[in-house]
């Protein structure tokens, strides 16, 4: 179990315990002695009250009264909250639509003002357990039903729950079977939340003396310790405990969340910080060929996890100047960690072992954080898999390009940034003026332009691209990849290409490198790779892609 | 329908909402708050005529006599007018002068203090999330231990320590009572002195569920690719975590704004009793006391438009910040 989880568990359960048995072994809480607001002593642990109750048996049975409150409001509210989220998102349409609506409007009207005028109207000798918990489960359900609701809506359409649907299952079998088993996570973390919320509004309403007749709860500990003037008699005793048994279960409660969080979404869990990327201890810098831009020498990287996975290993590439160098590969090859390690953008747990990457005379591995990030993008620039993703959401594509340029050129002018953006985004074919658009208001293969003009700013010598076309359609695709043969010609940089499109790079490549299992199995020129293959698998790639003819010619398109 | 339009619709359904349930909610529950009402009047020396009963019955229904539907319209025009009653616990003065008296100390008080909340659990929240892993993470359990902690508690600790103990703050109220309320220097100065302990509460309960939520929308957001692009692109790891991280993850922060400022305000009405603070919370709970129904429903409905209008400005403000709201045609 994860520690968070098992912590909050732990204590959760030993504050339940203490309201549960606690008040069977501390005596009665309401018998009164004539030692008003002795401090704690060996005879009362916890002191007493003005009237002389002891303080600790008074703790214990309003432990026992503001956790039963808390569960009623709990299991009444996920109820509300269930019928309006998961019902509602699963019927759709109006049903959806109104619900909804109701769940916001009870959502954005403030919860407390709403109980207090309530009780307020209810009679005190009419304030039951019941009715009060009753309020609070009206006035506390409509965020978790917004939670539940977002969640039923995306698996409502996930295969499985379509195919129930489809083949005709009830609608509360779908529900039931298929719905709420994926939904228990959300809800067990919505019902702690409500367990905690359910305790604090209690405890308020008890305090401002509108909390159930007769009931004993921590709030009602406050009200009577604010009332016996506790705080000015600094009787800390008395009305201090109650606030920590509260602070304390809150505490696990959410200490009980974060560890459901983690299990669903397993990017929140706690992670050691890693303090280097590159554990490569002595780089062996190979003598560089004269007309080399980037050598990769005996280059592994290990994933850290257990146990470790070999990704990247021994790989040895030589890229030209102005050479468009392949690398094919199934998925998880390793050729995507390749092309980050080369460039030291690899996360944790990710880690390179050994090996060297030289650019120009440039030990990659050996730039401190700083010449590191100087370096990137001014000599070796990258395009990658999603254009929909590359680029940030919120702010309009001058701005993405612009800080290139402002960071790696602090010196040039405003109007000669706005200049050299404009001037990027006609070269690859895209109309200046969406300058202000936003990446939403773009198409995919605009927005995998705009990652090219971005990438071609700052005139770097390599560019690494990373599957560039591959959610695009066959003829933007195309159209993107004769536009980068183009500007390879103009521009003369060097560029990695990585694709599973083995056809796609016969095509495009000077030369071809081969990854199978993080390893470079076949590296030859394209005509090589084609006509001579070395390796087994690459003749199995090669016969892999469909023909027309029969003939194996039918692969160049 | 544009996004503005559509927002603009649901904070009306809401006003409406909360304008009906303040109507129905004396006609449902049992008792006789027109009878309580007419009593104390006539202990305040009020003129129990006719008139004054038919008001009341307007605001809480009668036990016969005229339409719902016509005590609704006429409570409605009530409503427009700003006729909320008079409020008995502090006769003869109306229930709409009251609540001008005591509403601006507790915009203020809340207003400035959510927002110094909101800023700096965001500021928080995004450094923890991106130095995650350092000694930061610890942060996280101590602050959402805070905002599990009440509120009034929290006051009455804070009172116990810093005012009763070292003697740093005032122990209650709003403003030194010798002072005449005014914009002398002498009484602001006074006013801030006063309110720093309110504040300090508030602040220090709802920070937690601010930072907690920045803090895991960081997290989310850095292996987002439009960070790893931000990286390979070199730019500084300040503009990263600031423009590309911070300025994505704000925004579900920005969008549950709604449900945190509800609760924000919840606890600040009881922070306001503990400190007998001269706002609209400490009035809210004095009518309570004295069964001042009307009073009670007049507070009840300027908070709640106070807190829609709150959150009608955000939901603008996010129209702002992020572009793709603004085109999207479905209701969230």
């Amino acid at each position: 179990m994860r520690p968070k989880l098992a912590a909050g568990l732990g204590l959760a359960g030993l504050i339940v315990l203490f309201g549960l048995i606690g008040p069977l072994l501390t005596g009665d809480p309401a018998t009164i002695r004539d030692i008003g607001l002795t401090p704690p002593s060996g005879e009362h642990l916890l002191g007493t009250t003005l009237t002389g109750q002891d303080v600790l048996a008074q703790l214990a049975s309003a432990t026992r009264g503001s956790l039963w409150i808390g569960a009623l409001v709990a299991v009444m509210a996920t109820v509300l909250s269930g019928i309006f989220g998961i019902v509602g998102a699963y019927a759709g349409g109006a049903v959806d639509e109104v619900f909804s609506l109701f769940s916001n409007v009870m959502l954005v009207i403030p919860g407390l003002p709403l109980v207090i005028v309530i009780t307020a109207f209810v009679p005190p000798d009419e304030r039951g357990t019941w009715n009060i918990a009753l309020v609070l489960a009206i006035t506390g359900w409509a965020a978790s039903a917004r939670v539940l609701r977002a969640q039923t809506l995306s698996l409502r359409n996930r295969d499985y729950v379509a195919a129930a649907r489809v083949s005709g299952e009830k609608t509360w079998r779908v529900i039931g079977v298929e719905i709420l088993p994926n939904l228990l996570p959300v809800l067990a973390s919505q019902f702690v939340f409500t367990v905690v919320l359910a305790i604090l509004s209690e405890a308020g309403l008890s305090f401002l003396g509108l909390g159930a007749a007769n009931s004993s709860t921590l709030g009602t500990m406050f009200y009577y310790a604010q009332n016996g003037f506790a705080l000015q008699r600094e009787a800390w005793w008395w009305f201090v405990p109650p606030g920590m048994v509260i602070a304390l279960f809150g505490g696990a409660l959410a200490l009980i969340n974060f560890g459901i969080d983690e299990i669903i979404n397993p990017r929140l869990r706690d992670r050691p910080r890693r303090k280097r990327d590159v554990v490569a201890v002595e780089a062996e810098i190979a003598p560089v060929e004269p007309d080399a831009v980037l050598t990769v020498r005996n280059l592994n990287v290990v994933y850290q996890s257990s146990p470790p996975v070999h990704a990247v290993k021994n790989v040895s590439l030589t890229l030209r100047r102005g050479e468009i160098l392949g690398l094919a590969g199934e998925s998880g090859c390793g050729k995507t960690t390749l092309a980050y390690a080369i460039n030291r953008l690899h996360r944790p747990p990710a880690e390179v072992t050994s090996g060297s990457v030289t650019f120009d005379d440039v030990d990659v591995l050996a730039l401190e954080p700083e010449e590191l990030r100087e370096f990137r993008w001014v000599r070796l620039s990258m395009v990658f898999q999603g254009a929909m993703n590359s680029l940030n959401p919120v702010t309009p594509i001058r701005a993405q390009l612009q800080d290139a340029l402002r960071t790696h050129r602090p010196s040039m002018s405003a109007p000669d940034r706005e200049l050299r953006c404009a001037e990027m985004l006609r070269l690859v074919g895209v109309d200046p003026a969406r300058l202000g658009a936003y990446p939403h208001e773009l198409s995919g293969g605009m927005r995998q332009r705009v990652m090219i003009a971005m990438a071609l700013l700052l005139d770097p010598q390599v560019m690494i691209m990373d599957e560039p076309t591959t959610a695009l359609d066959v003829l933007v695709q195309r159209e993107i990849l004769n536009e980068i043969k183009r500007l390879r010609d103009e521009l003369q940089f060097a560029v990695v290409f990585i694709t599973h499109d083995l056809p796609l790079l016969l095509e495009l490549s000077d030369r071809i490198a081969v990854m199978r299992d993080g390893e470079v199995v076949e590296y030859a020129t394209a005509e090589d790779v084609y006509l001579r293959p070395e390796h087994p698998y690459t003749r199995q790639l090669l016969a892999s892609f469909p023909s027309l003819t029969g003939d194996r010619g039918a692969l160049i398109r | 329908m544009s996004y503005y339009v559509r927002k603009a619709a649901f904070y009306l359904a809401a006003l409406w909402a909360a304008v009906t349930l303040n109507f129905v909610i004396p006609r449902l529950l049992p008792g006789n708050p027109v009878d309580i009402l007419m009593a104390k009047l006539q202990q305040r020396g009020g003129t129990v005529d006719p008139a004054a009963r038919k008001a009341y019955e307007t605001l809480l229904g009668t036990g016969g006599g005229g339409s719902v539907f016509q005590e609704y319209v006429a409570y409605l025009g009530n409503l427009l007018r700003g006729d909320l009653g008079v409020s008995v616990s502090a006769f003869p003065a109306k229930v709409s002068e009251v609540i001008a008296d005591s509403l601006p100390w507790t915009v203020v008080l809340v207003g400035l203090s959510t927002l110094l909340s909101f800023l700096l659990g965001v500021g928080l929240g995004a450094v923890v999330g991106w130095k995650r892993g350092t000694w930061l993470d610890a942060l996280v359990p101590a602050t959402t231990v805070l905002s599990a902690v009440p509120y009034f508690w929290l006051a009455l600790i804070l009172i116990s320590l810093l005012s009763s103990g070292l003697g740093w703050f005032p122990l209650t109220g709003g403003y030194d009572v010798v002072l005449d309320p005014g914009w002398s220097g002498e009484f602001i100065g006074s006013a801030i002195y006063h309110g720093i302990l309110p504040a300090l509460t508030i602040v220090i309960s709802s920070i937690g569920g601010w930072l907690l939520g920045m803090r895991n929308m960081m997290v989310s957001a850095m292996s987002e690719d439009y960070v790893l692009t931000a990286r390979a692109k070199g730019l500084t790891d300040r503009r990263i975590m600031i423009r590309y991280t911070a300025r994505n993850a704000v925004l579900p922060s920005v969008a549950g704004f709604a449900i945190s400022l509800g609760f924000v305000v919840s606890g600040s009405l009881v922070t306001e009793l503990v400190f007998s603070y001269p706002g609209i919370g400490s009035k809210l709970l004095q009518a309570v006391q004295n069964n001042d129904y009307a009073l009670m429903q007049g507070i009840f409905l300027v908070i709640t438009i106070a807190v829609l209008g709150a959150n009608l400005v955000v939901d603008l403000l996010y129209g702002l910040i992020d572009a793709r709201t603004r085109d999207r045609s479905t209701v969230s």
